[in-house]
């Protein structure tokens, strides 16, 4: 197989509160020999502004994006909406205009949600990770809907020795995250988490596992204010073997 | 044309970028009135061997009784007379003390020959003739109305009840039970077959497709039989008729 | 951004989270007919069906003006009066004239959204004529001075206790919680009005241009009294609701009813295009069809938002969405609420107006997927806040929030200033530690960030990034090897 060289597109959130998962994601990628590269002119995807409506805003963002990685043999990203917003939303930014469109749709050709570019990909199935317990899995909808990624998560997962994989009810269902939804409507947003909360808990699983970070952080916010002893895992970790259930 | 219409068609026109005062017309666009081809579908229904209109029959029992519809199949007109008979006897009325039933002038329906089966028994038959000016009046106070759809359809156990002289849109709907009597070859397999007759038919009249009986969930979603329409549906299977297989409504 | 004060929408929202029995009822329907439709639409043997009927609805919008010309021309020759609207008080207009000709003193209606949008029975009432909702729930609605909830299930948000008090005080029944006998009561007390009212007013599911006829969906049966007991019928019909031919309307009338309740087809399907010809026993002896843009027209007008007129208006989007699932319908202040009421109230209304509306999803995509026409409510909703964003001339809309989106342009020029961003970052490392709390958490935060710390904790901003972590402990020292080695190929 030939090997490209992974451009690392590290989303925002997990750059500055979840460096871990980058980490994590690194440590794969080496198990495997991946050739890596982290593009330092990375910010953001823009993701926020286009949720708001803020087209301009999103397409600056968008276009410094597409300099930063246009070089990238491959995109790999351990978030499934920052992808869905390349892989979808940037041609859209572009409509009038053909050269950038043109870039765009290349770029977001070439950008792949991390288990996705695992299994889909390299087909790797089995990163020979370990993990001790049992974890519930959350398909974010972006990920799920979007991008129509749901076995390989869990495929990847069911490979993990010793890690024990519950499904939750209405695992699709939304956490309630939704970007500036989660500030601006704060009751909606918590009252959702709190279901998804309830279904998290009702499988008893030590864990509960998603390919998103800002879904993780919003279900983990919640789960710390109710005092609730579920952790909240990105896939990444897991496959990373970095942190167990047993720790 | 007038102002109002003028002015609506005006703003169409201009939503969908054509010239404010153009005059298209559908001649222009042929496709968009196009009439299916329904050759191979009026074969299937017409040709239906005995066996399939039995399955027809099977798939319209099932689904009949998912819906709480009662399902007769009747051997021949005595047997549905005695089937309607019982069902007059056993019932009581819902909004009168005494029992009126209300028929569709229908030969189907007067087959049944209904008048002459109560002789010791309070219960008045009427028939719906279009001449009859009391039969608003009749309808009200009957409990139970008696029809012969044009059509049943055994994917969603439906029958197709048109308007016509001497068969009112009442007779099926003011009074608490309803009776409907199919023969087997009024009978398709689907909506699309059903479909396929009503254009058959030419110009349609009022129409109505039933699918059970009236029903409500209105109230903690609990499904409670009876809201406005009759809460109570027979169906009765009579045998084919002995004419020409299948014109929708070839009485 | 969002201003300390609530909004009516969020106040309207919490009232319905608050809900034990809203959320009890929310949760059943959800769980039976949101599942139940995308359990359909997957077990569908013609799985092209959805998309045929989209398509063929699109095609009628581009022929719209000739479609409802034929559907007018056709209604007429069927001795039918038809009327076209142009805004809302113009069929207001219309249908009180008619009622006065007719000198109407009652009216019963069959469950129809158009109507409440147009906001037709306060003028109806205003002229001394007695208005009844005959739909089960409508009618409890009505008695009980509520709004509905929900599209198919307007009286969702309450429970039998309650409604056996209503009947108590309001039909002078013994009090009761049975809803068999509820129903019973109500059935007795609508039976008399439906057999004695004048005029008939009703919505239209779908007309069909090329039969002149409009059909009429409904399970109890009111639809059908109200359009065959009275002397005269009005119907109210969006202009979009409709079909060429028979054909769309046999696949447009089995997604209407599957998706609104799993139904092959709903109890009755009346079809009607005109008074009852003189043979006819029964039957009305006026038929009026108002066929109304009220700002629809202004949507067909717009290829971004021309879609939602596919709308079938069976109420599927509602019974997934995680929103409406926890807020209920009365947050949407709208006879159209869920996810197509946040999409359509807007566009109908005024999207400043309805900016929450706009804003308050999180664009889950759920309503997408169990949509049975496929529309994309999620891509609408993101360009109506677009036009929130900068104003639109086109929708007579102006720009939401100045300070939002001052905010974002500044949010820009760090976005794409690597430097700038990466200087804030360690800003922010700095600016949060007063508000970090033992745990290593940020459980309160001013400004923006309240609305998240109200009811959740906010990691801070880590230690190292992992853009300083790559460049201190991963960049150097890469593999170079142009080949990836498996565990397959170890």
């Amino acid at each position: 197989m030939a090997g490209k060289t992974v451009s690392l597109f590290i989303q925002c959130l997990v750059d500055t509160m979840f460096p871990q998962v980058g980490e994590a994601m690194v440590a794969v990628f080496d198990r495997l020999g991946v050739p890596l590269a982290y593009p330092a002119g990375q910010t953001c995807c823009g993701q926020p502004a286009w949720n708001s409506g803020y087209r301009r805003e999103a397409a600056a963002a968008a276009r410094h994006f597409i300099e930063v990685f246009e070089g990238a043999e491959v995109i790999v990203c351990p978030s499934g909406s920052c992808v869905h917003m390349v892989r979808h939303h940037y041609p859209e930014l572009f409509e009038d205009d053909p050269a950038m469109a043109a870039k765009a749709r290349a770029v977001a050709a070439n950008t792949f949600e991390f288990t996705q570019y695992l299994v889909d990909v390299l087909g790797v199935t089995d990163t020979e990770s370990r993990f001790s317990g049992s974890v519930t899995y959350h398909d974010s909808c972006h990920l799920s809907r979007g991008l129509g990624i749901a076995m390989q998560p869990r495929t990847l997962l069911g490979n993990v020795r010793g890690l024990k994989l519950i499904e939750m009810r209405d695992s699709d269902t939304c956490c309630g995250f939704g970007g500036t939804f989660s500030v601006n409507y704060p009751e909606i947003s918590t009252a959702m988490v709190d279901e998804k909360i309830e279904n998290i808990l009702a499988t008893g699983a030590d864990g509960v596992v998603g390919c998103d970070i800002s879904c993780l952080m919003n279900i983990e916010g919640r789960l710390t204010r109710r005092g609730e002893k579920v952790k909240v895992l990105h896939i990444a970790e897991i496959l990373a073997g970095l942190r167990g259930g047993d720790q | 044309m007038m102002e109002n219409e003028y002015f609506f068609l005006r703003n169409i026109h201009k939503a969908l970028g054509l010239a404010p005062d153009n005059d298209r017309s559908k001649e222009q666009y042929p496709e968009l009135f196009a009439a299916p081809d329904t050759r191979k579908i009026l074969h299937r229904v017409r040709n239906r061997t005995a066996e399939e209109r039995n399955e027809l029959v099977e798939l319209l029992r099932t689904n009949a009784q998912a819906l709480g519809i009662h399902l007769h199949p009747a051997e021949s007109e005595a047997d549905a007379a005695a089937i309607v008979v019982e069902i007059i006897r056993s019932r009581e009325p819902e909004f009168s003390h005494t029992k009126h039933v209300i028929l569709h002038d229908h030969p189907d329906v007067a087959a049944l020959q209904l008048w002459k089966r109560f002789t010791r028994e309070a219960v008045t038959v009427h028939t719906t003739f279009s001449s009859d000016h009391e039969l608003r009046e009749k309808t009200i106070a009957s409990f139970i109305g008696i029809t012969a759809p044009a059509i049943g359809v055994a994917e969603s156990a439906t029958v197709i009840q048109l308007t016509r002289p001497g068969q009112p849109r009442s007779t099926s709907l003011v009074p608490s039970i309803h009776i409907a009597l199919l023969r087997r070859d009024k009978l398709v397999a689907d909506l699309e077959e059903a479909y396929t007759l009503l254009r058959e038919e030419g110009r349609l009249d009022s129409m109505v497709f039933i699918s059970g009986p009236s029903k409500t969930a209105d109230i903690e979603a609990q499904m409670v039989h009876g809201a406005h329409g009759p809460r109570e549906v027979h169906l009765i299977i009579l045998p084919s008729s002995a004419g020409p297989p299948m014109a929708a409504t070839g009485d | 951004m969002k201003t300390s004060s609530p909004s009516t929408y969020r106040e309207a929202a919490v009232a319905g989270i608050d809900s034990a029995q809203l959320q009890k009822s929310l949760q059943g329907l959800q769980n039976r007919f949101g599942k139940g439709a995308m359990e359909l639409w997957a077990g569908m043997a013609d799985q092209e069906m959805r998309d045929r009927v989209k398509e063929s609805r699109m095609k009628t919008f581009e022929h719209l003006d000739i479609v409802l010309a034929e559907l007018a021309k056709n209604v007429r020759a069927r001795g039918g009066q038809v009327h076209f609207a142009v805004t809302a008080q113009d069929a207001v207009n219309y249908t009180l004239a008619v009622a006065k000709k007719n000198e109407v003193k009652r009216v019963v209606k069959g469950k129809s959204m158009t109507s409440m949008e147009v906001d037709i029975d306060p003028a109806l009432e205003q002229e001394g004529i007695e208005v009844v909702e005959t739909d089960l729930g409508e009618y409890i609605i009505q008695l009980a001075g509520d709004r509905p909830s929900h599209i198919i299930a307007p009286c969702i948000h309450l429970n039998r206790n309650q409604i056996g008090r209503l009947f108590t005080d309001k039909l002078g029944i013994d009090f009761t919680e049975d809803p068999p006998t509820l129903t019973m009561a109500a059935r007795k007390a609508l039976r008399e009005k439906l057999l004695t009212a004048d005029m008939g007013l009703t919505g239209c599911n779908l007309a069909c241009a090329e039969t002149g006829m409009i059909s009429l969906v409904s399970n109890e049966g009111n639809i059908r009294m109200a359009t065959t007991m009275p002397r005269v019928v009005v119907a109210l019909m969006g202009m979009e609701r409709v079909v060429a031919t028979m054909a769309e309307h046999r696949e447009t009338l089995q997604l209407l009813t599957r998706g609104a309740a799993l139904q092959k087809l709903s109890t009755y399907v009346s079809f009607l295009g005109g008074p009852a010809s003189k043979d006819d026993p029964d039957g009305p002896r006026e038929f009026h069809l108002v066929i109304i843009d009220n700002g629809r027209s202004r949507i067909l007008a717009d290829p971004e938002f021309r879609e939602v007129l596919a709308c079938i208006r069976c109420g599927a989007c509602l019974n997934i969405c995680p929103v409406y699932g926890k807020i209920g319908g009365h947050a949407y202040n709208s006879p159209y609420c869920g996810p197509i009421g946040a999409v359509v109230t807007p566009l109908l209304d005024g999207i400043n107006k309805h900016a929450d509306l706009c804003k308050g999803e999180t664009l889950c995509g759920a309503c997408k997927d169990i949509c049975p026409v496929k529309n994309d409510l999620p891509r609408m909703l993101s360009a109506l806040r677009h036009k929130l964003a900068y104003g639109s001339d086109r929708w007579n809309t102006r720009q939401h929030n100045p300070a939002e989106a001052r905010a974002f342009r500044v949010w820009r020029l760090l976005v794409t200033r690597p430097f700038l961003y990466r200087t804030l970052i360690g800003l922010g490392r700095i600016v949060q530690r007063p508000f970090i709390g033992k745990e290593g958490t940020i459980r309160k935060m001013a400004g923006i960030a309240a609305g998240w710390t109200a009811g959740r904790d906010l990691p801070p901003v880590a230690r190292r990034t992992f853009h300083q972590l790559w460049k201190e402990k991963y960049a150097g020292n890469r593999p170079t090897a142009p080949t990836i080695e498996t565990p397959e190929e170890k």
